[in-house]
């Protein structure tokens, strides 16, 4: 029995129910709506952590070969985010556009066939291990400084009591912005490390290499941006925004639209 | 005046404004990158500085964009250098912030190891190296030779190379230095070299003969009244000109073993075993009745030798970097905690 192919359409079933509850908390601002919203997120994200548990356990490697065990992790990785984030600060709806974007991420999944193949031995090292979880946790708080980064915008425009107040939502941006960079490049340390033993040398001009020193450097910049008066807030949620174009075009873009020789393509 | 350059070149602003600016010249040059791939598909081929002097100086509307954005990285440095040394009086009573201090740090350290790499390093591929052979490297590293002891390609079950395990042993002035087996990511590292597999060739080096005799250079055959047959050298093809053999291609096509004859009594003989012709009258004399079966084939390991002098320090600063951030992580927390907030410009 393929427990993927049951358990994952559960998991997202569940995230589009706590999706529809956040709206309704969004709206009605009751307490019940936005804990029953946060029990379903919890319940999907274990669903996913024993599914890629179980994956990792059968495979014997951690499974992020090809485009749906990816999509998988990074959906995983992001609720894993969102989750440190609820804990943390009690978030509630600001989950909603990252829960949406975890619901892209998994629907994307789905159709694609998540079969196990055995692994190939170039990528056959913890050091690709490394280099790919710690780029998609690095993605995950990305995505969720994208979402802060919106709700930002839209608070000072509609200026509701249902989002946290501007400041708020500028210093949760601003740590998921620090803690993506600080995993970004740890990602970039290991696939440099990589890369020096697989090649013999450690930068690469392949596209994708200079897509990631492109996102790398970007948000490098944004740690710096927030020092500036006048780029906090509104400047630095649009930056927000447009580094997570850059980062969907390094995950998707390049695979979908650009040939390039990374081991991953 | 001075103190005025001081300032910008510490400046904040001009990290962000650089960053900014490598950032967005780098997307518009990817583009440039993909279309024109004759240029910069050789990128990683050769190191950068090897790369700048042949194809940096041919077409500036191609690849002006990637000098402006390597002088924008020095830039970067500078800046960085000099934001670190105007920090470091104050380390003292800053030590909360040695990650920051370490991830600057680190920065310039690894801008400083590849533009050493870039400019003093060398890249090869292709090195063929048969079981048994050592190979001089005087064209990428004078002095010293690589001897390849074993070669055991494994393969797929569709026939595709898994892995190509080549145990070689590195001689430095004729001294042995380092040895091992490299194999798919466990490259041979010495000095500035590193030795990685790159692919593989078959390559034929003797013929099997009736009888189950197997002739390979250095291989004897003796005989019982004494007479022995000794192999000097082996060539896959071999051309005749005004009854002259000369070597041909580097496949099989008119294979050719030199031999010596060591009768006892007699003089030495020696000549050429051309295996589509007849056995030589000598040999044939001699009692040996060689019938070619066929060729005795070994594996060639291909392999990549690149030298880069910045690696080490390369590997420090990404120590140092790592180090940097995990500091940098707790230390992000801990001047939350305190609602310390550095000069907001
Ligand atoms: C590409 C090079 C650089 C990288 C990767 C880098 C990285 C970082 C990181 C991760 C932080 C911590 C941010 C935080 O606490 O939220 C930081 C802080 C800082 N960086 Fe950089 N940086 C670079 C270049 C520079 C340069 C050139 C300057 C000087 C103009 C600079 C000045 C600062 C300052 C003033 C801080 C704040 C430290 C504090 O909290 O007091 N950085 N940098």
């Amino acid at each position: 029995m393929d427990l993927t192919r049951i358990l994952l359409p559960l998991a997202f079933g569940l995230y589009l129910i706590a999706f529809v509850l956040y709206l309704l908390h969004f709206k009605g601002r009751q307490a019940s709506v936005a804990k029953g919203a946060f029990g379903s997120i919890v319940a999907a994200f274990a669903l996913q952590s024993f599914v890629l548990g179980q994956r990792w356990l059968s495979a014997g490697y951690l499974p992020v070969t090809n485009l749906f065990s990816t999509l998988f992790f990074f959906s995983w990785a992001l609720a894993a985010v969102y989750l440190y984030f609820e804990l943390r600060y009690r978030i509630r709806a600001i989950g909603l556009f990252v829960i949406f974007l975890n619901l892209l991420l998994l629907g994307a999944a789905l159709p694609r066939d998540p079969v196990l193949k055995p692994l190939i031995a170039s990528l056959d090292t913890p050091l690709f291990t490394l280099h790919i979880a710690f780029s998609f946790f690095g993605y995950a708080f990305f995505a969720m400084a994208f979402s802060l980064g919106v709700l930002y915008l839209l608070q000072r425009i509609i200026a509701t009591p249902a989002l946290p107040d501007l400041h708020t939502l500028r210093r949760l941006n601003e740590e998921a912005i620090f803690l993506g960079f600080i995993l970004f490049t740890l990602c970039m340390i290991f696939g440099s490390i990589w890369a020096y033993v697989a090649w013999g040398y450690y930068i690469s001009w392949n596209i994708k290499s200079v897509w990631s020193l492109v996102v790398w450097l970007f948000y490098g910049g944004m740690c710096h941006a927030k020092f500036i008066r006048r780029w906090q807030g509104g400047g630095y949620a649009a930056l927000s925004i447009a580094g997570f174009a850059i980062v969907l075009f390094t995950y998707l873009g390049i695979g979908l639209l650009l040939a390039s020789n990374h081991p991953l393509d | 005046m001075l103190q005025r350059i001081w300032k910008l070149l510490c400046s904040l602003k001009l990290t962000i404004i650089l960053a900014s600016a490598a950032t967005a010249l780098t997307i518009v040059g990817s583009v440039v990158m993909i279309r024109y791939p004759k240029t910069f598909g050789m990128l990683d081929e050769m190191t950068l500085g090897a790369w700048f002097s042949r194809f940096g100086h041919s077409n500036y509307a191609l690849t002006g964009w990637f000098w402006v954005v390597c002088l924008l990285f020095i830039l970067l440095g500078i800046n960085t250098l000099c934001c670190f040394l105007d920090w470091l009086p104050k380390v003292r009573y800053r030590w909360r912030k040695s990650g920051e201090y370490l991830i600057h740090l680190s920065f310039i350290l690894l801008l400083i190891a590849f533009i050493w790499g870039s400019a003093s390093g060398d890249r090869s591929e292709g090195h063929r190296l048969p079981v048994g052979a050592t190979l001089d490297l005087a064209e990428i590293a004078p002095g010293y030779q690589l001897k390849l002891v074993s070669f055991d390609p494994t393969f797929s079950a569709e026939g595709r190379p898994n892995d190509l395990p080549s145990t070689l042993v590195l001689f430095k002035n004729g001294n042995r230095v380092k040895e091992g087996t490299i194999r798919l990511n466990h490259p041979l590292t010495y000095a500035d070299l590193v030795i990685l597999p790159g692919s593989l060739a078959q390559q034929v080096d003797g013929f099997r003969f009736s009888g189950a005799v197997e002739l390979r250079p250095g291989s004897i055959v003796r005989q019982a009244d004494g007479s022995a047959l000794r192999v000097i050298s082996f060539l896959p093809d071999v051309m005749l000109r005004n009854g002259r053999v000369f070597p041909g291609a580097t496949e099989l096509n008119n294979p050719a073993f030199e031999l010596e004859l060591i009768a006892p009594g007699q003089e030495p003989w020696r000549g050429w075993y051309l295996l589509r012709q007849p056995l030589p009258a000598p040999l044939a004399a001699a009692g040996f009745a060689l019938q070619p079966i066929e060729p005795l084939v070994t594996w060639v390991s291909i392999l990549t030798i690149n030298r880069d002098p910045g690696a080490d320090l390369a590997l420090l600063a990404a120590w140092c970097m790592a180090i940097g951030v995990l500091f940098a992580l707790i230390s992000f927390y801990d001047k939350r905690q305190r609602g310390d907030a550095p000069d907001i410009i």
